[in-house]
């Protein structure tokens, strides 16, 4: 099947490869938690929700009690899928990608700053086009930052391929089961550092790396959008004090 | 002492102090509903689905639709299966591990509300009898739980089931029914449902929650208020004015007089309900037109 088209050089949703989605974001979409986003890569949308820091539920999960306890669970609505999943939470890819989701977070979240509490993350994904690891993370960083929780930076993550002897910038689902390689990356923007790399499937070196400097372009073209959608959402805080 | 903090410790005083001015602590009135709006086709991947928000209640609910081959004592009606989940993200007191304990009451609830009440007709969920009809699935999550959690899953149910268009069916060489999606050969296939897209829809079931506190009557409580007063009522009510169902699970005795204004109310809400359904279908098709 033809991902890149030869004439034109377009993929098949029409976008260039060097190309994001559309994103979109809304901070504090549940009234409820502590810190709530809502983020959106084309048709990939994701809420992230934010409880604490508060009291550890389970003093058995608390390993050293000088920092925080944090806990992530990743979930996928039973409709967002083309075909209706059975087992939306138990299986392992949901386990496996909390665990990415709550690794990632850790290396920016000042634990140390709130010793004896927890803080837990919860993603939500309704709708799933591609990317969904990537954009949940770009959710529960704006979820913690409308929680007030203290990081050493904001981290973004963004997804990058290669097919038809091209580097593509942010995966969709038809590219992603393509069957080649697919690179995620997760950094913190400003300090310029990688948190989260996950490849599968083979690359030459050269290309690899041509990939992955193409995803951390993505990521920082979104740490970007996340700082301006930050930025008004303090504005909008400001005026509403008074 | 601080508001903040008088409401935290002591909440039924705080509550009653509010009561006692025939006021509610977010200055409602005390038989005043939230404001409720719909928005039809939320979610694209599914083929009918809906979000509801009831004040901060916040519900999202979509239909799936597969093929299945009907039970031999009724072969020319399909069948519908209603789970409501509480995930994590919709309020402090649901944990990962363990769901909610709200979560199965309702899901069964609702089942017993959208059947009983006629509103679906399964023999429309038929397409070849005996061999094939519609299984269709109702998910409804639950982002944010501020109180009636039933009322806002009742409308996204609701809701969901008139956005809802059934796919488009064609039968294979080797006798399986398949859907066709999208625009993929139109010509190619012979559809089996052509005409037929949207359900109609029976009478349509729309219920109110109270709580009910001595001789006070709350309409619609908000989650500070359930934790506070544990004992409500739910009532369905049809567009034929007719009772669907009354729920009081318990809780502490109430007169028939109560039980009757929270009847009346119920009606009350219908009409308003109505309303609101109506705009968000005429939303949609505006949207759909442009």
């Amino acid at each position: 099947m033809e991902y890149v088209n030869p004439l034109t050089g377009f993929r098949v949703d029409g976008r260039r490869p060097n190309e994001m989605r559309q994103l979109k974001a809304e901070v504090g979409v549940v009234a409820r938690a502590d810190g709530s986003a809502l983020f959106e890569m084309g048709n990939t949308r994701v809420i992230a929700a934010v409880y604490g820091p508060r009291e550890i539920q389970n003093k058995g999960q608390q390993v050293n009690n000088k920092e925080a306890l944090v806990r992530c669970e990743y979930r996928m609505a039973e409709f967002s899928t083309g075909d209706r999943r059975r087992k939306p939470k138990g299986d392992r890819r949901s386990t496996e990608i909390s665990l990415v989701i709550r690794q990632t977070m850790e290396a920016s979240i000042l634990k140390d700053l709130m010793p004896c509490s927890q803080i837990d993350i919860f993603v939500q994904v309704l709708q799933a086009d591609g990317g969904t690891r990537s954009a949940c993370i770009n959710a529960a960083t704006l979820a913690l930052a409308d929680a007030g929780i203290p990081m050493r930076d904001i981290v973004t993550s963004c997804s990058a391929g290669y097919l038809c002897s091209t580097p593509l910038l942010d995966l969709n689902y038809v590219e992603d089961s393509a069957g080649g390689p697919d690179v995620t990356v997760g950094i913190l923007a400003k300090m310029d550092k990688v948190t989260l790399l996950q490849m599968d499937a083979k690359l030459p070196m050269d290309t690899f790396e041509s990939v992955m400097g193409l995803a951390i372009e993505g990521c920082k073209a979104i740490a970007t959008y996340i700082r301006e959608v930050l930025l008004e959402n303090t504005k909008r805080l400001e005026c509403q004090r008074g | 002492m601080e508001v903040e903090a008088y409401r935290r410790l002591f909440p039924l005083a705080f509550l009653e102090r509010h009561l006692g001015q025939s006021i509610r602590p977010d200055a409602r009135r005390l038989s005043q509903v939230r404001e409720t709006t719909v928005a039809l086709g939320a979610v694209s991947t599914a083929h009918g689905s809906a979000l509801v928000r009831l004040g901060d209640t916040t519900m999202i609910a979509a239909v799936k639709l597969e093929v299945m081959s009907p039970t031999a004592e009724s072969p020319d009606e399909g069948s519908v299966a209603v789970e409501f989940h509480m995930p994590p993200i919709c309020s402090p007191l649901v944990r990962p591990g363990r769901p909610a304990d709200a979560a199965p009451v309702i899901s069964k609830a609702l089942e017993d509300v959208l059947m009983s009440s006629g509103m679906l007709n399964l023999k429309e969920l038929c397409l070849i009898s005996g061999k094939a009809s519609w299984l269709a699935y109702l998910d409804i999550y639950c982002l944010n739980a501020d109180g009636s959690l039933f009322d806002a899953a009742l409308i996204s149910a609701v809701a969901a089931f008139t956005h809802l268009e059934t796919p488009l069916v064609s039968v294979g060489d080797d006798g399986r029914v398949f859907t066709v999606g999208g625009n993929e050969g139109k010509t190619k296939f012979e559809f089996v449902n052509r005409e037929k897209r949207k359900l109609t829809l029976g009478d349509i079931p729309f219920s109110l929650t109270c709580a009910l506190h001595k001789d006070i009557i709350l309409a619609d409580p908000t989650s500070e208020e359930e934790s506070i007063i544990e004992t409500y009522v739910t009532v369905v009510v049809d567009s034929s004015d007719r009772i669907v169902s009354i729920q009081k699970l318990g809780g502490s005795v109430a007169s028939m007089a109560a039980i009757k204004d929270c009847i009346s109310l119920a009606k009350e809400r219908r009409h308003q309900l109505r309303d609101v359904l109506t705009n968000s279908v005429e939303a949609m098709e505006v949207d759909q037109t442009e």
